[in-house]
């Protein structure tokens, strides 16, 4: 609990949070926080526990004990269908796109929409409406990562980095206030990470971003915070520059890199 | 002399029956890769209903609508209480436990409605229209048939390309782990895919009860013809299944006219082999397929 200790008030946290999955125990009695208006890295070898702490924030995995903080709320029973509601986007590992929908079309499927089946089924009018607003959102979304040139391409016929840029766009097209990056940088290049670098860092102060990343350079330019996990429990926490001389995280994690 | 153009024409209106029900079948397999087999014996079972409401009330259309409700509400009630349970342990077991639906929707309508064939009343005219100064093998009630089918095709198609709710179930069908994470309530999606699937199978059901009769296991046979035509179109594909469902009506409308009716079934039987060796996606699939 003593990592917790630096932000009374997180947009994101786990609280002493521990699951177990066939037989394995993923996360043991974990407490991370993510302050508002930050970008908060996490990091750790594989295996560590990481993308299971973003299953738990939204909601795939079940925690079996411990409580999860979604937008500054405790949250007893997180459901990812609710997530952007509640303000939350997540990005997965890969890209998680849909193959026969258009770049256009998956992007709107990020943006939250208000109304029910049956006025969908029946095309009212004001689902009409919102469905023109949620394209123009969709649009800015293509515009603001450079690629509103693809919007009518299927996912398949674009490069990688596309794809994820693609990806990013669906999870801004709903405005969150807060941003679950799920290794954004894998198979990327050196141009599309810089371009990475400036989006997450502009993000903030209006968005909380917590960060998944192995791209240690990255990591350290990025986060203002950082938390790494080692076999499902925290090992450290800190500045980019605390962690970078911590002597535990460099035993567990960045010993090559670190001696290097 | 019938010609070979009859024999093609007088396909069109079963083929829109399979087309339907390869409808029904695509569209339960989209919205949750489960081929469902029961499909025809909800749609028996949905036809016996309208046929008592049209005993009761003398009105086709209400039989329809009474018959499509009952579709729905069927389609709703196997997915909620059967696949849902079972396909969380295993896919596999979910299409083995659509035949066991099959069986107990057969079962339960021989007890209720007795196993011997009855006719179901013709509601428009089934003599061969004439024009031209000769007689075509189209009835007015193929009409309706080919109308009601177009008007399914088109509202399903507009269903899942301008509405919020089809781009859900595209989704949702692609993948619903990312679908949830947009806010999508997939079990839900699902359940409306089963209900509309119920809806098609239904309509299929109450217009070729007409023309040929209705039993508990009447519709076997239907289930042949477009299991093939859903999995020849590709199984992804509502054009592919309406385009194959016409095909293969047409094709084994002239395999009856040049030899015998009872030759139709083994013909689609090799056209389902033959298309599984040549191009095992179908016709009209986008993914590649397994190979073992």
């Amino acid at each position: 609990m003593g990592y917790y200790a630096p932000f009374p008030h997180p947009a994101v946290a786990l609280e002493d949070v521990s699951v177990r999955l066939g037989g394995l125990q993923i996360l043991d009695s974990v407490s991370i926080a993510a302050p508002r208006g930050a970008v908060t890295g996490l990091i750790g070898p594989n295996g560590a526990g990481k993308t299971t702490v973003f299953n738990v924030m939204s909601g795939f995995v079940p925690a079996d004990s411990g409580s999860v903080v979604l937008n500054g709320q405790h949250v007893h029973h997180v459901r990812p269908q609710q997530l952007t509601r509640r303000g939350v986007a997540r990005t997965l590992q890969g890209v998680g796109l849909f193959p026969s929908l258009t770049v256009l079309d998956n992007v709107m499927m990020g943006a939250p929409t208000r109304f029910g089946v049956i006025a969908d089924a029946l095309a009212m009018p004001w689902v009409d409406r919102e469905r023109r607003q949620m394209e123009e959102r969709a649009r800015e979304a293509l515009v603001s990562l450079g690629i509103e040139g693809e919007s009518s391409r299927l996912p398949s016929e674009l490069p990688y980095p596309v794809q994820k840029r693609v990806a990013l766009a669906r999870a801004l097209v709903s405005d969150p206030s807060v941003l679950l990056l799920d290794e954004p940088a894998g198979g990327i290049g050196e141009a599309d990470m810089q371009d990475l670098e400036r989006l997450i860092r502009s993000s903030v102060p209006d968005r909380t971003v917590v960060l998944v990343e192995h791209h240690m350079e990255l990591v350290m330019a990025v986060c203002d915070f950082i938390w790494v996990l080692d076999a499902g429990q925290v090992i450290a926490s800190g500045t980019p520059d605390q962690i970078r001389s911590d002597p535990a995280v460099l035993a567990a994690y960045l010993g090559e890199e670190g001696a290097a | 002399m019938t010609s070979f153009i009859d024999y093609v024409l007088g396909g069109f209106g079963s083929g829109m029956i399979i087309a339907l029900m390869a409808l029904a079948l695509v569209l339960t397999w989209r919205a949750t890769r489960v081929v469902n087999f029961a499909q025809v014996g909800q749609a028996m079972f949905t036809t016996f209903i309208a046929l008592s409401l049209q005993t009761l009330t003398g009105s086709w259309v209400i039989a329809l609508v009474g018959a499509m409700v009952a579709g729905a509400l069927l389609g709703v009630i196997v997915q909620y209480l059967v696949l849902r349970p079972v396909k969380r342990a295993d896919t596999s077991g979910a299409i083995i436990a659509t035949f066991g639906v099959l069986i107990a929707l057969q079962a339960a309508a021989g007890m209720i409605w007795g196993g011997d064939s009855r006719a179901y009343p013709q509601p428009f005219g089934n003599t061969a229209i004439t024009l031209f100064g000769r007689e075509w093998p189209v009835s007015a009630y193929d009409l309706v048939v080919v109308g009601f089918a177009v008007i399914l095709v088109v509202g399903l198609t507009l269903l899942f390309t301008r509405t919020n709710l089809g781009l859900a179930m595209r989704a949702t069908a692609f993948n619903p782990e990312v679908a949830r994470l947009s806010g999508i309530r997939v079990g839900r999606t699902l359940t409306i895919g089963w209900a509309l699937a119920g809806i098609v199978g239904a309509v299929a059901g109450v217009l070729v009860a007409p023309t040929s009769a209705i039993s508990p296991n009447s519709f076997d046979i239907l289930l042949v013809f477009a299991f093939t035509a859903a999995v020849i179109g590709g199984l992804d594909s509502l054009i592919g299944a309406v385009a194959l469902g016409i095909g293969t009506g047409l094709i084994l409308s002239v395999v009856s006219g040049y030899s015998d009716s009872s030759n139709a079934p083994v013909v689609a039987l090799v056209l389902l082999a033959v298309n599984l060796v040549l191009k095992p996606e179908g016709v009209f699939g986008h993914h590649k397929a397994r190979s073992v």
